[in-house]
């Protein structure tokens, strides 16, 4: 619940803001809402499982975002898409983590 | 076999042991390094309660600057969108500004033309009223002549000058050589002006005593009008003689065959070099009373 209600405060934050981010900075925060993304379905999977702790939450939020940033930066550096690799596993993660979320779902409504 | 199959799906819909497989086989494919929660295999230290109590207020944050972030973004990325738009539309805007334009261009200069005819059939009426007026206008004829206004024809030359047609074959040599430029065009027409032409034109714009002919980008301005190669010079005179004298040893032609520029001659005993239709406006320069002829 926290959740979606954080998701809509966000989103409306947003809408409201004035100012867009610059051209430049597209790719790195596109790459960072996939990450965002990981991280939020992995912390609804470790409530779900009971194995959640804040910290480590936290701060894999946002070492994730920063590394999957820092991966594209220097994948441009080197003309070297790095950037996908951290796509790719963070998408990878996100449909692992649902699929876990939903048998949990799944097993805890048919109880 | 099916029915196994099925008893597999059933098991894993419903069992915590197949749950525990998966965790398992997600930590083994990405590893801990990018995990934003702990393996399903570490230890649960804390206590259910406590967790229940923290796992509100982490995600609500998270929530929310995701949230912020993916607003942004898509607003950002619309925004970008439309402004390559935006510049195409001005691209059209411009051009049918540009239409309209040459549109108004062209009913003017028509105007100028039925202009000139008007002033033409008062002078033929002027004309025919004595004799002081046939002096007037013989004078006038002859002024106009000189100043290049009337349409002229005559034995002449026909200058064509083109680009290089052979591609640069030296890697990193300068394209700019083998292209006319204003300069080259200056000395053809000097060398004719020298060999006694009288009256000249660039593809068809002629050539008056305040004429230029100047670079302009990729083109070349003449009495302000812009013109592209290859240039067709028209010049009235002694034909034999203006063709030696460009085709003199170290002349003209010799020096631009080296950079492959292209430049014919044709004689003609029939040269028509229309007269000059635009505006003439002295802004400075005015008659000086009392001296000389005075027309």
């Amino acid at each position: 619940m926290a959740s979606i209600l954080g998701l809509a405060i966000g989103i409306l934050l947003g809408l409201w803001f004035p100012g867009y981010f610059p051209q430049i900075l597209s790719d790195y925060i596109g790459i960072m809402l996939v990450a965002c993304a990981d991280s939020i379905i992995g912390g609804l999977r470790a409530k779900a499982l009971g194995e959640y702790n804040e910290s480590i939450f936290i701060s894999g939020f946002f070492i994730n975002a920063l590394l999957a940033a820092a991966l594209t930066y220097f994948g441009k550096k080197i003309n070297m898409q790095l950037g996908l690799a951290a796509l790719v596993v963070f998408a990878t993660r996100i449909f692992q983590n649902l699929a876990i979320l939903r048998r949990n779902l799944l097993n805890l409504d048919s109880e | 076999m099916a029915d196994h199959e099925w008893n597999q799906e059933f098991e894993q819909e419903n069992g915590q042991s197949s749950d525990k497989q998966l965790s398992v086989r997600e930590d083994a494919v990405t590893g801990e390094v990018l995990d934003g929660n702990p393996p399903a295999s570490s230890p649960k230290e804390l206590p259910p309660v406590e967790a229940k109590r923290s796992f509100g207020f982490g995600v609500f944050l998270v929530c929310i600057l995701f949230g912020f972030l993916v607003s942004m973004q898509f607003k950002s990325v619309k925004v970008s969108n439309n402004t390559i738009t935006s510049s195409q539309l001005r691209a059209e805007e411009l051009q049918s500004l540009l239409n309209k334009e040459r549109a108004k261009n062209q009913e003017l200069y028509e105007e100028l033309l039925r202009s000139k005819d008007d002033l033409s059939s008062y002078r033929q009426m002027a004309l025919q009223s004595g004799d002081y007026a046939a002096v007037l206008n013989s004078e006038l004829t002859r002024a106009q002549l000189a100043a290049g206004f009337t349409d002229v024809v005559g034995p002449g030359l026909i200058i064509t000058m083109s680009d290089s047609a052979g591609q640069i074959t030296e890697s990193g040599a300068d394209s700019n050589y083998y292209i006319i430029h204003d300069n080259d065009i200056l000395q053809v027409v000097n060398e004719l002006r020298d060999a006694g032409a009288e009256a000249i034109s660039i593809n068809g714009e002629r050539l008056l005593a305040t004429s230029e002919i100047r670079c302009a980008g990729s083109t070349i301005s003449v009495n302000n009008n812009r013109y592209v190669a290859p240039y067709v010079i028209c010049a009235i005179g002694d034909a034999e003689g203006m063709s030696s004298a460009l085709r003199m040893r170290g002349g003209v032609i010799e020096q631009l065959a080296i950079w492959g520029i292209q430049i014919e001659l044709q004689k003609s005993d029939e040269v028509l070099i229309a007269g000059y239709t635009g505006k003439t406006s002295f802004q400075y320069a005015r008659e000086r009373l009392g001296e000389g002829e005075g027309e």
